[in-house]
């Protein structure tokens, strides 16, 4: 009796704490919506969704590295270094100095290198840490560095401005990517829930997603199971460059114009929305689902606050408070949930 | 055992290679030496400075040496060193932090080497031979007049400061202030820092318009983020709301002159290099520079009027 | 006979799943060497982990000097004069052999470290163990058998009354261990119990006063030394006098399916783990491979599966030469193991049960490249039926299940890929008398289903049991092989603890 009652109890308390993300997103947004009438407006909640499609982009990316038991510090500098090469490739073209021309590619094709760009600086963070075995943190540090050296090079320590393109070049409508709108919603959402959509279904119905995590759990097992685990790792990495090159394009679209500098910090952001959607640092435990709702939940505080007029330093200290609770309701769940299976064994 | 050995023959080697720099001062050379020191080139507004600056020095015959001390007061110190193991004939410096910088410049100077400062000033006097710096809280009330002009003196307007802990963003903001709240009929409704950036002045503006489509104006402590409030701006179709910067950067010329921005303040990064480098010339040649040490170069408007005028943080 | 300093009386331990320890007493007498015997998996380390403070009995009561007493921790322990040599060394690598020898205990002048004074302790202690080693030099940097010498002096450093050895011997050379002798005898004649664990069946008649044997967790046997030999040990131990099993009749000859020839690795420090190993396996055999710790047989299995860089030898499967493949090809080509290691490299703790299971096989769950979780719950589904996996549904946590059935789930999974040759590597390790006769089971049906099985293990029990052929490993060479109808627990015995020639230029100076 006393038992089925505490296992009921136990079930519900599992449940919600499965759950918290989205419970304090939920509370979060109620508190907002009580105390600024602008917050629950169709416009404000459209701008909120789009700000959280950078951090979400970029945290999903990560959210693989994570998984597989990896770190990825540079996605902040490679999503500046994609935007550098997109800006400068429709705003100077491609300056071949050797045989005295420019190049000027197409919107797209422009969109493409720039993709790629992020998925090399991915493909050599994965080369490190996969086939030569540098710590991720170190490997991924100095790919930080490098990308945005690389940037300032690129553009000599200046902005692109005006990427609007010109027609008799072909290549305008960059900026349809951050500006332009589908059905209504702005593009970076479209893009967001497109990438989150494949994310979530390849970390959770694909013999690759499945084998990310079985790297991250036990990376012994997984190569004793057949698993190569060198090109998971690799893989995990390239995804990242690629999440956070797509960020650059979109900031470099918004703005019309990229600067070098773009993206210091927002590895913070993504690893924060990552922890907060209950992704175990350790790797092996977490999903894309989760990653968003941390994602959202660091975008609903950051543009409350501001509808709020809270000054920027309460902002800071308000945003660690809850990265660092929501941490410890997982480190709680954890706890509980062994309690749970140790007295059912 | 090995790895100890290998490690102090590594140390050797560095002392070496330092020593080897220091001790090689530039005897076959005909010409005296002016070195240049500036924060990071990543910035525009430091690669004009050290850039006419070391056009200047040359035009009068010096060669010259150009470093970035990355806004680093160890490093800077470092370069000084070098600068008088090289036999510098002067030093164009601008600095890595008001205080941390007072013991390089004096290091200089009782080495002999006369230093001059430019953009930022030292908290010490007498130490430096000149400090040349752009008057910031003058260029911050010229900006204010023009966005109280531009408003016609009434209207909502939303204010993006700076870092909150530099000392720039303090003084800038106060200029700001100084100006506008003698007004009763402007309102601010929206004050965010954006920590110098445009991205982040992007996202902040967007959401500042939510509770606020019905502002007239947005007065940014930098270029750089009065960039990002126009295309927030213009995403929002408030296309009509005025914008003005501070710094005078070719992109932000480049934006009045395509009708985004309606003005920015230019710091006049290239008459104070010039100047910074014709005084210490005279100093050289004559023992004076004939001007006082502290001296405030005063900051200028730039409209869609006189756009066409300005270049790289200076007069064409 | 003198009186007991430490007693355990009617120790039961519950671990969940098993019952660890059952109702045991056991007396260590001052100045006396008592040798602990037991397979793996009946209770021996356990016994010296409540001894040691390190678990707590479920039941029963320790007793020091006639006292009752509670120990809680290690440190308890420690206080009150128990000491304790563990089978894993408890160094710190980055640490010098001062500084671990008094690890937690360090010598201090007002406050601060009397590093001199540590350096001379430590000098005279390893002086003592005739190991000169530099007091100075980082534990990280020393052989393996060194390293054991320093984790003996740490143990020396603190004045024990009560001193227990898990396997001491395991990385010391036989000069070593005539040492390792001369300080056991040093320390009885002044009057310290000596709790010793080996495998090494000759060297604990030899040092040993009596000996308790351990089966299933219980008691079964206690004698003084010199009234017994190897056969009673053995007897007592698998708990029977006779090592005829009562095996079907012997399957008919098959086509050989894996040859390995002239397998040898040397570990990263230079000694010889394996030495030009052969053998050849039927299908539809058993091989069975027996040895003492160390003696190379993990090492062996995991050479087959390709996990060692440096090993050389060649491996053929079903006519295919697999040499320079990488494990995944292997496990491809039909090679399938089950880790000795089950929680470190069977288990991939976060995923679920289902999960673990289909984990080297999921190719065969998709459809298009996506999973299907109908196509994976069919397919684990199937093999929780088979093995009679118990668990609560196979999306839980695979950590909810008792040992039996997590190795179940291993080898599961290993059947999902369909393998030609099953390895198992220690199948039984930790695991409860049902799971361990089912387990047993299972690999005669699918041996008698056509596959090739290799069993690794340190039980003579299991050895006769499952085996139809056994090899013998000591040291890492091939000793011996027996028909497992002829072999015997003793013979078994003593191939594994022949010393075996090493080939000149191999050898580690």
């Amino acid at each position: 009796m006393l038992n089925s009652r505490q296992a009921r109890w136990g079930g519900i308390g599992t449940q919600l704490f499965r759950l918290r993300a989205l419970i304090v997103l939920f509370v979060l947004a109620a508190a907002f919506a009580a105390l600024s009438p602008a917050f629950l407006t169709a416009g404000n909640l459209t701008i909120l969704v789009k700000h959280v499609a950078i951090n979400a982009i970029l945290a999903l990316g990560m959210t693989f590295v994570i998984l597989s038991g990896g770190i990825d510090l540079s996605v902040g500098s490679v999503a500046g270094l994609a935007g550098i090469v997109a800006g400068g490739l429709i705003h100077s073209g491609l300056i071949l100095r050797a045989f005295g021309i420019v190049i000027y590619f197409h919107t797209w094709l422009v969109v493409l290198i720039a993709l790629l760009a992020g998925a090399l600086a991915g493909a050599i963070n994965g080369g490190l840490v996969a086939h030569l075995r540098v710590a991720p943190f170190i490997a991924t540090l100095g790919t930080l560095y490098v990308a945005r050296g690389t940037a300032l090079l690129i553009s000599n320590g200046a902005t692109f401005p005006d990427l609007a393109g010109r027609p008799e070049l072909g290549n305008t409508g960059f900026l349809w990517l951050g500006a332009g709108r589908m059905l209504g919603l702005p593009v970076p959402i479209w893009l967001m829930v497109a990438c989150a959509g494949l994310g979530a279904l390849v970390a959770a119905r694909t013999p690759f997603g499945r084998r990310v995590y079985a790297v991250g759990g036990n990376e012994r097992a997984a190569e004793l199971s057949g698993v190569r685990v060198s090109r998971i790792k690799f893989a995990v990495y390239v995804i990242s460059g690629l999440c956070a090159a797509l960020v650059g394009v979109i900031i470099a679209a918004q703005l019309g114009a990229a600067h070098p500098a773009t993206g210091e910090t927002f590895e913070l952001n993504a690893i924060a929305a990552v922890v907060l959607g209950g992704t175990s640092l350790m790797g092996g435990r977490g999903s894309v689902g989760g990653t968003i709702i941390g994602a959202f939940v660091i975008g609903v505080l950051a543009d409350g606050l501001i509808l709020l007029g809270v000054s920027e330093f309460w902002q800071t200290v308000i945003k660690g408070l809850v990265i660092v609770l929501a941490v410890i309701l997982d480190q709680m769940q954890q706890r509980y949930s062994r309690r749970a299976a140790a007295t059912r064994s | 055992m090995n790895l100890r050995n290998a490690s102090i023959l590594t140390l050797t080697l560095c002392a070496a290679w330092f020593t080897g720099c220091q001790s090689a001062p530039r005897v076959g050379s005909q010409k005296k030496l002016m070195a240049i020191i500036t924060p990071s080139h990543d910035n525009p507004f430091f690669k004009a400075e050290a850039d006419t600056a070391a056009a200047r020095a040359r035009e009068l015959g010096y060669e010259v040496t150009v470093n970035s001390h990355d806004d680093d007061a160890h490093k800077q110190d470092k370069l000084i060193d070098v600068a008088i193991a090289n036999g510098a004939a002067a030093i164009v410096l601008d600095n890595a932090g008001a205080d941390a910088s007072v013991a390089a410049v004096q290091k200089a100077k009782s080495a002999g080497i006369p230093t001059f400062l430019i953009d930022r000033e030292i908290n010490a006097t007498g130490v430096a031979v000149s400090q040349i710096v752009s008057n910031n809280y003058q260029g911050a009330t010229i900006g204010a007049l023009e966005f109280l002009r531009l408003l016609g003196e009434k209207g909502k307007y939303i204010e993006l400061v700076g870092r909150e802990s530099d000392t720039n963003a303090a003084i800038r903001a106060r200029g700001y202030h100084d100006v506008l709240d003698k007004y009763d009929t402007l309102k601010q409704v929206g004050r965010q820092s954006a920590n110098w950036s445009q991205t982040e002045a992007f996202q902040k503006v967007e959401t500042m318009l939510q509770s606020n489509r019905d502002i007239q104006g947005v007065i940014a402590a930098n270029d750089t983020m009065a960039l990002g409030a126009v295309a927030a701006l213009k995403n929002a179709g408030l296309e009509k709301v005025i914008v003005v910067g501070l710094d005078g950067s070719p992109d932000a010329i480049a934006s009045i002159k395509a009708g985004g921005m309606r003005a920015t303040v230019l710091q006049p990064a290239a008459t104070i290099s010039r100047l910074a480098v014709d005084q210490a010339h005279k100093y050289i040649t004559t023992g004076s520079t004939g001007a006082s040490e502290k001296q405030a170069i005063d900051c200028e408007l730039v409209t869609p009027a006189n756009a066409a005028q300005y270049g790289l943080f200076g007069r064409n | 006979m003198s009186k007991a300093v430490l007693e355990a009386r009617e120790v039961s331990l519950q671990y969940p799943g098993t019952l660890a320890l059952d109702g045991v007493t056991f007396r260590l007498r001052a100045g006396r060497v008592s040798a602990l015997i037991g397979e793996n998996g009946a209770g021996k380390s356990t016994l010296v982990k409540v001894l040691g403070g390190v678990e707590s009995p479920t039941r029963g009561s320790l007793l020091l000097d006639g006292e009752p007493i509670a120990l809680r921790s290690v440190r308890d322990a420690d206080s009150l004069g128990i000491g304790m040599i563990h089978q894993e060394l408890n160094l710190c690598p980055n640490l010098s052999v001062a500084e671990n020898i008094f690890l937690a205990r360090e010598l201090t002048t007002h406050g601060l470290l009397d590093s001199t004074a540590q350096h001379h302790r430590a000098e005279a202690l390893l002086a003592r163990l005739e190991h000169p080693i530099d007091p100075e030099a980082l534990v990280g940097d020393l052989p393996l058998g060194q390293q054991q010498i320093v984790e003996i002096a740490k143990a020396l450093a603190r004045d024990v009354r009560v001193l227990m050895m898990d396997e001491p011997t395991s990385a010391l050379s036989p000069a070593e261990i005539a040492i390792l002798f001369r300080i056991i005898r040093d320390l009885t004649a002044r009057g310290v119990a000596i709790l010793y664990i080996s495998h090494r069946l000759e060297e604990l008649l030899e040092i040993a006063d009596e000996v308790a044997v351990l089966r299933d967790g219980r008691l079964v046997a206690e004698s003084e030394a010199r009234v017994i030999d190897t056969r009673w040990i053995v007897e007592q131990m698998t708990g029977r006098t006779s090592a005829v099993t009562d095996k079907g009749p012997q399957a008919p000859a098959q086509a050989e399916i894996l040859r390995a020839e002239g397998l040898s690795l040397v570990s990263a420090s230079g000694k010889v783990v394996l030495q030009n190993a052969s053998f050849s396996l039927r299908a539809g055999e058993i091989l069975g491979f027996y040895g003492l710790m160390g003696a190379g047989r993990t090492e062996l299995v995991e050479c087959v599966m390709g996990l060692h860089q440096n090993a050389s030898g060649s491996v053929v499967l079903n006519g295919q030469c697999l040499d320079g493949q990488a494990t995944s090809s292997r496990i491809s080509a039909g090679l399938a193991l089950v880790p000795e290691d089950r929680q470190g490299a069977g288990l991939v703790q976060t995923l679920s049960v289902c999960g673990n299971m289909t984990l080297a096989s999921l190719r065969q769950c998709t459809r298009g490249g996506w999973l299907l979780p109908g196509l994976e719950q069919a397919a684990a589904g199937k093999l929780v039926t088979d093995l009679h996996i118990r668990t609560a549904g196979i999306q839980q946590n695979i950590g909810s299940l008792s040992g039996g059935n997590q190795q179940k789930v291993v080898l599961a999974k290993c059947l999902l890929t369909s393998p030609r040759v099953l390895l198992l590597d220690e199948p039984t390790r930790g695991v409860d008398v049902g799971a361990k006769r089912e387990i047993h089971e299972i690999v005669r049906k699918l041996a008698e289903s056509g596959m090739g099985i290799i069993v690794v293990s340190s039980e003579l029990e299991e050895m006769l049991a499952v085996a139809d052929r056994i090899i013998v490993l000591s040291r890492g060479v091939i000793t011996a092989e027996f028909d497992a109808r002829q072999a015997t627990g003793a013979a078994l015995a003593t191939a594994a603890s022949v010393q075996p020639e090493l080939e000149a230029g191999t050898r580690q100076c």
